[in-house]
């Protein structure tokens, strides 16, 4: 029967769960952004150093194709901890510009338009609602970060056997560890953004700002105190160094990785506390 | 069964300021849908006790439960039995409604085609199926209205709690949503708590009253007795000799009280229907001109429990001592 027709009725069948009811909201929000041009546009591009490096993969490991070129270049080409923390790198610009993108509209229209309200009368907790718009971030940055890591870890391992990969058994872990504490860090600071300012453009640069000038104020700082260690401030530096020790790779004297790993927890701390205090249903004024 | 509502001891503090007082009460019996009005002027603290049921504040003592769950140590189970449709505008202004509305029901648990089934059934069951693809924003104030209420209904609650629903709505409007409000406890047997300053839709739609002041409840009602007793208190004036009908008013064991000049107050039996009445005054040859029922309305409850009124205007001017006896017994 057609459904003007039909009449209202009240549903009566089972419910979904918990898990099902929290990944409502990434498929929906997925849906909204992939229909946007600039976001699929960004999102393609983002997946062209991957292609290179791919391409970098397969070349490294056909000696015939660069043995002419002598040993140096043998060197140069050595799939390791170095060719990951520099995929890394480039891929984490992504991440933010993206994040920048997807995560304003997570949470400010909410705020904005008196939401709140509705969706913390349904049966699911602040942390749900977190955790929800979370999957939304996480899952976008995921396929510019984690998928294509994977994709190049197993393309080398099929093309460079598995002698290799039991020499360096460490760089999976280490690029899915690392990638997986960027992606959380980047996603707090989209959702803090956008539960701190409802105005979703505003909210877009404030991501964007939030990294460039936490950097610039440590760099600042370093060359007021003539000193280095306020670079364990700039969350991109702090990241790249915990990175390069989960990769085995040469650090930088200047930082050190205990202080960048707890630097880079306090703020993870500090942007929960801003989720917390912005994500009320009612405002109570004291 | 339990209550729709159980407050026991409830007291909410907000800040340094205590809002809800050690409150107790048992509103709404289990079963069939009823509808429970909540008033009280500005400040009162209904507001509060809505959000307290809805999990959102703590309670500083006490229990509040919704059909024996705890508000706040049962949250969950709580909201999955609620339906909210708060008073100020609440949606995402860009998104289609029938988008929404998916969205909603589908976080509140239904499966993914059962939610957009439900979706588009709701709003056309509350007159927005025509607009449903519109986005929110574009909507009138009393589509926005309708919009709410479609939230509030599309997962089947048991329990509906509306505030203000029918702010800013024309007469039309006001009297679809209050049809809409009567069906929703009739039809489909949902629990209905009404917020509202208006006393005549409270009154329209209603079964039981709970009138907050100052954080306290002054008065409890229930609606549907107070009708029936109303119904029991007749005035009667009417034409001819009448010194007959005192006698004529016992033979239906009915209590008369002569105030001159052909008026009467008589107190009804509760088996004794007041087509009675007719017979008994016409085997007396008296003519009416006039039967009214004492009609207590809910502006003089709720002036009357808010201590804005002793009694019921034109009570207690002109009462007898017999009088006072008959209103005793009422």
């Amino acid at each position: 029967m057609a459904v003007y027709k039909r009449g209202y009725s009240r549903y009566t069948g089972d419910l979904t769960g918990r898990w099902q009811r929290l990944v409502a909201v990434p498929r929906f929000v997925w849906g909204r952004l992939f229909g946007q041009r600039y976001v699929v546009a960004l999102f393609v591009l983002a997946l062209f150093w991957p292609l290179l490096c791919c391409l970098f993969v397969y070349v490294a490991n056909h000696a015939e194709l660069w043995s002419s070129f002598g040993r140096d270049m043998a060197k140069m080409l050595e799939i390791n901890g170095q060719f990951f923390l520099v995929f890394m790198n480039v891929q984490s610009v992504f991440t933010m510009i993206l994040a920048a993108m997807a995560g304003p509209g997570l949470i400010a229209p909410d705020i904005a338009n008196n939401a709140l309200p509705l969706y913390f009368s349904r049966p699911q907790s602040r942390v749900d609602y977190v955790l929800s718009r979370f999957l939304v971030v996480a899952g976008l940055l995921s396929l510019v970060t984690i998928l294509p890591a994977l994709f190049l870890l197993a393309m080398q391992t099929g093309l460079a056997g598995f002698r290799w990969a039991l020499d360096f058994w460490y760089l999976p872990a280490g690029v899915l560890a690392g990638f997986a504490l960027w992606i959380l860090i980047v996603s707090l600071v989209a959702l803090a953004c956008s539960a701190y300012v409802k105005w979703r453009v505003v909210s877009g640069a404030l991501v964007l700002a939030f990294f460039f000038l936490l950097g610039g104020a440590a760099e600042m700082m370093n060359a007021v105190f003539r000193t280095t260690s306020m670079s364990h401030l700039n969350p991109a530096k702090a990241m790249n160094r915990i990175w390069a020790a989960l990769l085995r790779t040469e650090p930088g004297a200047e930082l050190n990785t205990a202080v960048c790993a707890a630097s880079l927890a306090a703020l993870a701390v500090l942007l929960i506390l801003v989720l917390e205090r912005k994500l009320r249903p009612v405002e109570v004024i004291s | 069964m339990s209550h729709v509502i159980e407050l026991d001891n409830l007291s909410v503090r907000l800040g340094r300021r205590e809002i809800l007082k050690k409150i107790s009460c048992r509103i709404g019996r289990p079963g069939s849908g009823r509808a429970i009005g909540l008033l009280g002027p500005n400040g009162a603290g209904k507001s509060t006790l809505i959000q307290t049921l809805l999990g959102f504040h703590k309670p500083s003592a006490g229990a509040a439960r919704i059909l024996g769950f705890d508000c706040h140590h049962s949250s969950t189970q709580v909201k999955a039995l609620l339906g909210y449709m708060p008073e100020s505008d609440s949606f995402v202004a860009q998104l289609p409604a029938i988008t929404f509305i998916r969205l909603l029901a589908e976080l509140s648990g239904l499966p993914p085609a059962a939610a957009l089934e439900k979706a588009h059934e709701t709003l056309f069951h509350v007159g927005l199926g025509e607009a449903r693809y519109r986005p929110i924003g574009t909507y009138s104030l009393g589509m926005k209205q309708m919009a709410k209420l479609a939230q509030a209904i599309v997962h089947g609650p048991e329990l509906v709690i509306l505030d203000e629903p029918t702010n800013g709505l024309d007469p039309g409007a006001r009297t679809r949503m209050l049809k809409l409000i009567r069906e929703m406890k009739e039809e489909h047997g949902m629990h209905v708590i009404l917020c509202s300053h208006l006393l005549r839709d409270v009154e329209e739609t209603c079964d039981e009253v709970v009138i907050l002041k100052d954080g306290v409840i002054v008065h409890q009602a229930d609606l549907e007795a107070e009708r029936r007793a109303n119904r029991r208190f007749v005035e009667l004036e009417v034409l001819g000799d009448d010194s007959a009908l005192a006698t004529a008013l016992g033979a239906i064991r009915a209590e008369g009280l002569n105030e001159g000049g052909g008026r009467w107050r008589i107190v009804l039996p509760g088996e004794v229907e007041i087509s009675a009445l007719w017979k008994v005054t016409a085997s007396c040859s008296l003519a009416i001109r006039k039967l009214t029922h004492r009609r207590d309305t809910l502006e003089e409850i709720f002036l009357k429990a808010v201590g804005h009124l002793r009694a019921t205007p034109g009570e207690e001017a002109g009462r007898k001592p017999e009088e006072a006896a008959i209103h005793g017994r009422l």
